[in-house]
């Protein structure tokens, strides 16, 4: 992200942008992935410092472990989402020359909500992050398993399910919910929904790629 | 409101400031019941006006550019919600019909959706029931793509629920920005409008999805239906986390499934928490419901869901999952206390 860019957004951010550039740069943002994915860990990172952590939240994407269940590994969620979801994530913020305390402030963030399963596991763990911080591979960074490791579901069922919930839904969380779905990265649970119910099994999941994968072949 | 007065940013330190302020001087339930006319001004201005904008929904370290068109026309509601990367889906909805098209599983989905309120949501009236166990502030004003901004909270008093921040206009009401937060006021998702337009009319054509059907599939989901008369037993969650209590019960076809789910609805009054009772689909596959279906095996555990989570488990033979945009441990809870209790007679 340029250093233009990255005032923007950050104007942007504050509410100061004036219109016209807003303009310009949600043109910018549509047409380009990688500029979308900078201006979500920027915003990320902005919320940190401002103290509104978590914000944008690193999770563990469901989508993720959702995919794993697909490509037929059932078993261990954790570890091999985990490593899925911040290859793309880390990489790119190493890369623009975060200050280290910001990065641990990331990783707090992230870690925390990746073993929300097991909210009493989060002490130990974000001492080790702070640790983890310091070095500089973050890449190869690997989460404890949370002492109940969440077991795997069934994709297509939950997704019909959290269909199905969005009707009930009020407040906010509803506009929320249906944008989930319409996100790319909800793919394979909705496509996994959508072949079962036109075909009336739970069979055709085959055509379904990985979001991981996904995200890497993002041209628009 | 804990996480953000050890803040180190600057920002937002007269805000919170000026908050303990205005408790100081006893304001407080004069500013809620301002912040509650606003919330009343938000849901009327979702649900009833024209807009067209485009809005990042930033969640789980992802941003999507959404743009959403609503139209009020003659009583009839039309709205759009398109995703303008990648996937290009697109939600249209015509009044009570819902139709997603989904571009990329070349198929279109269409279901029936009665009293249902506006894509982006709205937030429901804020009685005496609900302020049990939400606290809603009015935040001092802000500024969101450079217009003025009320800023309003409604902060959970327990971990059992979320809240939420939200930035409105100050000429129209619309939330410009909004936030969903945890109870020590970590923002989970939010919504960021870079654009925001309310014209007088809306071109049919702006409601027209962008995608083109020729090929799709078309699939229709069934209506949810009253539970079967016939039913011997009714499950029910024994036990609830404070504040919720049963608001729906029925009974509907999901999917290819051969047999309807139990769907109860649970609430509190602003969150809200599905369950969905199904029996065991292993032990379906074997009475040769459907035979060309290879038995999924049981879900179990803990997913995360957009914003919320979904805990499933097994209670005599038959799935349970609780599904909602709530902490983990709520869903959690309410699984883990269903049970079925013996129908009783109408």
């Amino acid at each position: 992200m340029s250093e233009q860019i990255r005032e923007q957004v950050s104007a942007f951010l504050d509410g100061e942008l004036p219109s016209s550039e807003t303009e310009l740069l949600l043109k910018r943002l549509t047409r380009d992935p990688e500029l979308r994915q900078s201006f979500g860990r920027y915003a990320l990172i902005g919320e940190s410092l401002r103290g509104v952590s978590g914000s944008a939240s690193l999770s563990l994407g469901f989508a993720a472990r959702i995919n794993r269940s697909i490509d037929g590994e059932p078993a261990a969620p954790a570890l091999p989402a985990a490593r899925a979801r911040p290859l793309h994530w880390w990489k790119p913020i190493a890369g623009t020359a975060v200050a280290a305390g910001v990065m641990g402030v990331a990783v707090v963030a992230w870690q925390q909500r990746a073993v929300a399963p097991g909210i009493t596991a989060a002490p130990r763990v974000i001492a080790q992050n702070v640790r983890l911080a310091a070095v500089p591979e973050p890449i190869s960074y690997t989460v404890p398993a949370p002492a109940t490791a969440p077991a795997m579901m069934a994709s297509a069922r939950l997704t019909n399910y959290v269909f199905a919930h969005s009707k009930y839904s009020v407040g906010l969380g509803q506009g929320n919910l249906l944008s989930t779905l319409l996100s790319e990265d909800a793919d394979a649970a909705q496509g996994a929904a959508v072949a079962e119910a036109a075909s009336g099994n739970a069979a055709p999941r085959a055509s379904t790629v990985p979001a991981v994968s996904r995200a890497a072949q993002t041209a628009p | 409101m804990r996480g953000w007065t050890r803040v180190r940013a600057h920002w937002l330190f007269p805000y919170a400031a000026a908050g303990v302020l205005s408790l100081a001087l006893g304001q407080r339930s004069g500013a809620a019941d301002d912040a509650r006319a606003w919330l009343e001004k938000m849901n009327q201005a979702l649900a009833t006006r024209n807009y067209d904008g485009t809005f990042f929904h930033l969640s789980e370290g992802r941003v999507e550019t959404m743009r959403i068109v609503h139209r009020v026309k003659a009583g009839r509601v039309t709205e759009r919600l398109q995703s303008l990367d990648g996937s290009g889906r697109e939600f249209v909805r015509n009044n009570d019909e819902l139709t997603c098209f989904l571009p990329d599983q070349h198929t279109v989905l269409v279901e029936p959706r009665q009293d249902h309120g506006p894509f982006l949501g709205s937030l429901p009236r804020f009685g005496a029931d609900v302020d049990e166990f939400y606290v809603i502030q009015s935040l001092p004003a802000s500024r969101v793509l450079g217009r003025a901004a009320r800023v309003i909270a409604v902060n959970p008093k327990d971990q059992y629920r979320f809240g939420y921040r939200l930035w409105l206009d100050e000429n129209t009401a619309m939330p410009l920005k909004t936030q969903l937060c945890d109870a020590h006021g970590q923002v989970i998702e939010q919504i960021l409008f870079a654009r925001l337009e309310m014209p007088e009319i809306i071109a049919d054509a702006d409601l027209a999805p962008a995608v083109r059907t020729e090929g799709m599939r078309w699939v229709r989901q069934g209506p949810t239906s009253e539970p079967a008369a016939a039913a011997l037993s009714a499950y029910r969650a024994a036990e609830l986390p404070p504040g919720f209590h049963l608001t729906v019960s029925g009974a509907q076809t999901l999917g290819g499934a051969s047999v309807p789910a139990e769907h109860l609805v649970y609430s509190d009054g602003v969150a809200t928490v599905s369950v969905f009772v199904e029996p065991d689909a292993a032990a379906q596959s074997n009475t040769a419901a459907t035979p060309s279906a290879p038995a999924e095996p049981p879900m179990q555990g803990l997913a995360r869901v957009g914003s919320g989570f979904a805990f499933s488990t097994i209670v005599q033979g038959h799935q349970v999952t609780a599904v909602g945009e709530v902490p983990a441990q709520t869903v959690e809870f309410i699984a883990h206390s269903v049970k079925s209790f013996p129908a009783t007679p109408p």
